[in-house]
């Protein structure tokens, strides 16, 4: 089956039916069959839990796609998940050897988006009473060409005592902050949040402007003054 | 567009004189014609195109277009006898939508064609004048049904298309002339629809299929005593354009996004007009498929798509429609 | 993105499923459900309006939009081109015979080929726009290019060598931009145009210009007979807005239905030379259908709040979404038109009994009524 798929494809290139694959990220259908949408490579996995497909007029509605591949009665022939197809650019050996006119590199790069569930490293930029406003500089593990702004609200600060919870006893400006994206937001912020052990400043500077280092979930201390900032702290390890 | 004129900076004289009319061409009435080019390619056949993706480093995709001079049945003149084309198109994001931007489902393109001023035998300002305006619209036309925008909510796309050097409406010796100007703004569009096409593929941004551009027209044939359906015209070598037509094609779906047609047409002049451009379109396409199996064969992949092995240097691929 | 803005409307997907589908039965079931996929919505139209131009009209449309056009010339001083004399004499000389011109008399004769594009201007203004954003400029150049396209109106500018007349035609749209006004305005210039008239002239070949002050001698810009007394004469052109929604072709769409729209269409033409015909293309343009701007439907499969299950990922989510094409939730359309559509359009607008043909005629009957 795997056989008939070309190694790479552009846009527009026919990848099989629907009926036998599941369409991925960097693939589209048409008129029920697998295109793919970007110019990379073709890989076919059947490791992913994804659901069934049912290809005529039913949504899959019964299907989880979190629960681990077990195939539903509902889904009498098929018992097997379909190969899920992808198409990705292989940027490994981009960067390297593409010389543009005008130097090295050009056009390389996935373009990334920050999505629900992406844990971003951001930096903070300003304080409000009810929220810190930070550019989102990571997602995940790749650097984003141009900075997304996000907003962390004071009740996504951390999960308990949310009530309790004040701005400025939790960032300063120029903290580096992992946060999880929790929505899309509004028109111009990413919604973040730090409500978990693992997540909230993970480097800081003291007001005289020496690195610190974390002594408990709630405060720094400055390597070389000692003095104690309150901030809300990622789990170190 | 007199409201828009440019204040930032010291202009040139309005006006302007007419670029040189030598006095030869005014006192031997046959001099001038003899200079007109021909067109001595097959009515089918287009141009050479050279295509290169990944030129702009800064930008996140960018590709060059250049469609070099159709081949001279004359000796050099003081100005060249047919222009060429030269269109470098970047593609920059997708990036997050400023501050001020209403909430948008969808990835925002937005496309800017500019003229270099010297892109033209006639000089442009800096500011984008009412052609350019209108070729952005259509290009954008021409992209927005190809990008599956659904995959980047709240992100916008500029597509920035610099048209170096352009293709003239007509053969500098009869300009102004009876129907002249504006026949090259297809040939123009075409290009930076094929140019942008590449560029957004070379930025990985999802696309339902790679969309190039051709143009057709139908010329008054003085041999054949009628209307003669050319593809890819360059509006030098024919004295009369009937009617022309340029589209953004689709290959593997069969459609077209954008359509671009002027001039009288009748009805079915309407439909082999829209049909040649489609070959056309087809030409450009083979090229950017060249460039692009080059591009994945580069990154270290050992059989092609269809077959096509062997590393050319560039893709420089002569074809006949 | 100008151009869809105005077309922009805010209907939630689930409306714009229900619209899609009810346009894509057959027979289409339109908004206005009294009217066929061919029929225009009601107008009223008025013709010399405005007492200082030389010809003017105002169509209102039953949602609100109403344009007013305005048609003024003026005499200029032409500009001396080295070359004009060289190639009139080399067309001669090589034999290159323009068949049109067997139709027009001895003035049209003189007249051939020495209009120039430039001495016709047009522009548009649209409230809320500036006059350089994409939509007024999309609009004033498909309209100019429809308008040259015949190069009969702007050979009846060239008065002699030395001057001609330069038309000005102003277009306004005195509404806000409800549904694309492309088609209101086309037919208001038509209007207005085909009501306009010129001052007589009554100097000879290159004297300086003189006009007959009598407004009742004036003849119209576009004359009604032409020199042997027929009446296949040129006419303005009109642009007919047409949108594809699945198989279906509806024209005249209101902003709902252009919503929707898979792929939107506009066809320039005029009426034809020979009376055969019912009219001939001069400029066809697609134009963006709103459809891509608008935002894709979430599912009960994939939204918590009904008793589905979020997906996981993105990954998983565009999986999700791939497959639910065919199930009636809303997609925005992809992708372009089908050549065959595009025929099948161009054929009913100027085929014969079209909708072209009707919309001229329905507007030459304003004139006469």
């Amino acid at each position: 089956m795997p056989s008939t798929l070309p190694p790479y494809a552009l846009p527009g290139t026919l990848l099989g039916p629907a009926t036998k694959y599941l369409p991925g990220p960097g693939t589209h259908i048409h008129e029920s069959h697998i295109y793919s949408s970007i110019a990379g490579n073709v890989r076919s996995t059947t490791s992913r839990a994804a659901p069934p497909p049912t290809p005529t007029n039913k949504p899959p509605t019964t299907n989880t796609p979190t629960t681990p591949s077990t195939p539903t009665p509902a889904n009498n022939t098929k018992s097997k998940p379909l190969p899920l197809l992808t198409v990705s650019r292989d940027d490994a050996a981009e960067g390297q050897d593409t010389m543009g006119i005008l130097g090295v590199g050009g056009g390389a790069g996935n373009p990334i988006l920050p999505e629900v569930e992406s844990i971003v490293l951001a930096r903070v930029t300003r304080l409000g009473q009810r929220f810190a406003s930070v550019e989102i500089l990571v997602v995940g593990d790749s650097v984003c060409r141009e900075s997304f702004q996000g907003m962390i609200r004071r009740e996504d600060v951390r999960a308990t005592e949310k009530d309790k919870v004040k701005i400025e006893e939790s960032f300063r400006v120029g903290d580096l902050v992992r946060g999880v994206v929790i929505s899309l937001g509004d028109q111009s912020n990413y919604y973040l949040s730090t409500a978990q052990n693992e997540l909230g400043v993970v480097m800081a500077k003291s007001e005289a402007g020496n690195t610190m280092y974390p002594v408990s979930w709630k405060e720094f201390v400055d390597a070389k003054t000692g003095a104690r900032e309150r901030r809300k702290v990622a789990k170190p390890f | 567009m007199a409201a828009l004129s440019d204040r930032r900076r010291i202009n040139a004289p309005s006006g302007g004189t007419s670029a040189p009319v030598f006095s030869k061409a005014l006192k031997e009435p046959g001099y001038l014609e003899e200079l007109r080019p021909q067109r001595i390619r097959a009515p089918k056949e287009l141009r050479k195109i050279f295509l290169q993706t990944s030129i702009i480093p800064s930008a996140s995709g960018s590709a060059y277009l250049e469609i070099p001079n159709a081949p001279s049945s004359h000796p050099a003149t003081l100005i060249p006898p047919t222009s060429s084309l030269k269109i470098a198109a970047s593609v920059q994001g997708p990036k997050p939508l400023p501050r001020s931007a209403p909430f948008s489902p969808t990835l925002l393109l937005s496309t800017t064609v500019k003229f270099a001023p010297f892109a033209t035998r006639h000089r442009r300002g800096y500011i984008r004048d009412a052609a350019e305006r209108d070729l952005g619209v259509h290009l954008e036309t021409a992209l927005r049904g190809v990008i599956i925008g659904e995959r980047w909510p709240k992100s916008g796309v500029e597509i920035v298309v610099t048209v170096l050097e352009g293709d003239e409406g007509a053969w500098w010796g009869q300009e102004g002339g009876s129907n002249g100007s504006g026949w090259g703004l297809l040939n123009v569009l075409a290009g930076c629809i094929t140019a942008a096409g590449s560029a957004i593929i070379d930025a990985g941004i999802d696309c339902v299929d790679m969309v190039s551009g051709g143009v057709a027209a139908f010329v008054q044939d003085p041999s054949a005593d009628g209307r003669l359906l050319v593809l890819d015209p360059s509006p030098a070598e024919h004295r009369d354009i009937i009617a022309a037509c340029a589209v953004g094609y689709l290959h593997s779906r069969d459609e077209v996004t954008e359509v671009w047609l002027r001039g009288d047409a009748g009805l079915e002049a309407a439909d082999s007009l829209i049909e040649g451009a489609a070959q056309a379109a087809e030409g450009s396409f083979s090229v950017m498929k060249e460039v692009f199996i080059e591009n994945l064969e580069k990154n270290g992949n050992a059989q092609g798509l269809e077959g096509a092995g062997g590393k050319r240097k560039h893709a420089d691929v002569e074809m006949a429609g | 993105m100008a151009p869809s803005q105005p077309a922009h409307v805010n209907l939630s997907p689930a409306e714009l499923s229900f619209l899609r589908s009810s346009l894509s039965q057959t027979p289409p079931i339109r908004l206005d459900n009294t009217k066929g996929p061919r029929d225009f919505r009601s107008m009223i139209a008025e013709y010399d309006v405005l007492p200082s131009t030389n010809g003017s009209a105002r169509i209102a449309l039953e949602d609100g939009t109403e344009a007013l056009v305005g048609v003024k010339a003026e005499v200029e001083k032409s500009q001396w081109r080295p070359n004009v004399e060289g190639r009139h004499t080399l067309s001669v000389a090589v034999g290159v015979d323009v068949d049109m011109a067997d139709d027009d008399g001895q003035e049209g004769e003189e007249n051939k080929g020495k209009g120039q594009n430039g001495w016709i201007e047009i522009s548009v203004e649209i409230p809320g726009f500036r006059e350089d954003d994409a939509l007024p400029v999309f609009l004033a150049s498909m309209l100019t290019e429809s308008l040259l396209a015949s190069g009969e109106l702007k050979d009846r500018l060239y008065i002699n060598q030395r001057f001609h007349w330069k038309l000005g035609i102003d277009v306004l749209l005195l509404s806000p931009p409800l549904s694309y006004p492309l088609a209101l305005l086309s037919m208001t210039t038509h209007l207005a145009l085909l009501t306009a008239h010129l001052p007589a002239l009554k100097s000879e070949k290159d004297e300086d210009p003189l006009f007959d002050d009598d407004w009742d001698a004036a003849v119209p810009l576009y004359p009604k007979h032409d020199a042997q007394g027929g009446t296949n004469v040129d006419k303005p052109p009109i642009i007919v807005l047409a949108i594809a929604v699945g198989s279906n072709i509806i024209f005249d769409p209101c902003k709902e239905e252009l919503a929707v729209a898979d792929a939107v269409l506009a066809v320039g033409c005029a009426p034809s030379n020979a009376s055969s015909t019912g009219a001939r293309i001069v400029s066809i343009r697609t134009i963006d259908p709103p459809a891509h701007l608008t935002p894709p439907a979430v599912p009960n499969s994939m939204n918590s709040a009904t008793g589905g299950v979020a997906p996981a990922s993105t990954a998983d989510a565009l999986t999700q979404r791939e497959l639910l094409s065919a199930t009636g939730v809303w997609t925005p359309p992809r992708g372009g038109m089908k050549r065959s559509l595009i025929s099948q359009v161009t054929s009913m607008v100027v085929g014969k009994g079209g909708v072209a043909e009707e919309v001229i005629a329905a507007l030459q009957a304003i004139e006469v009524g």
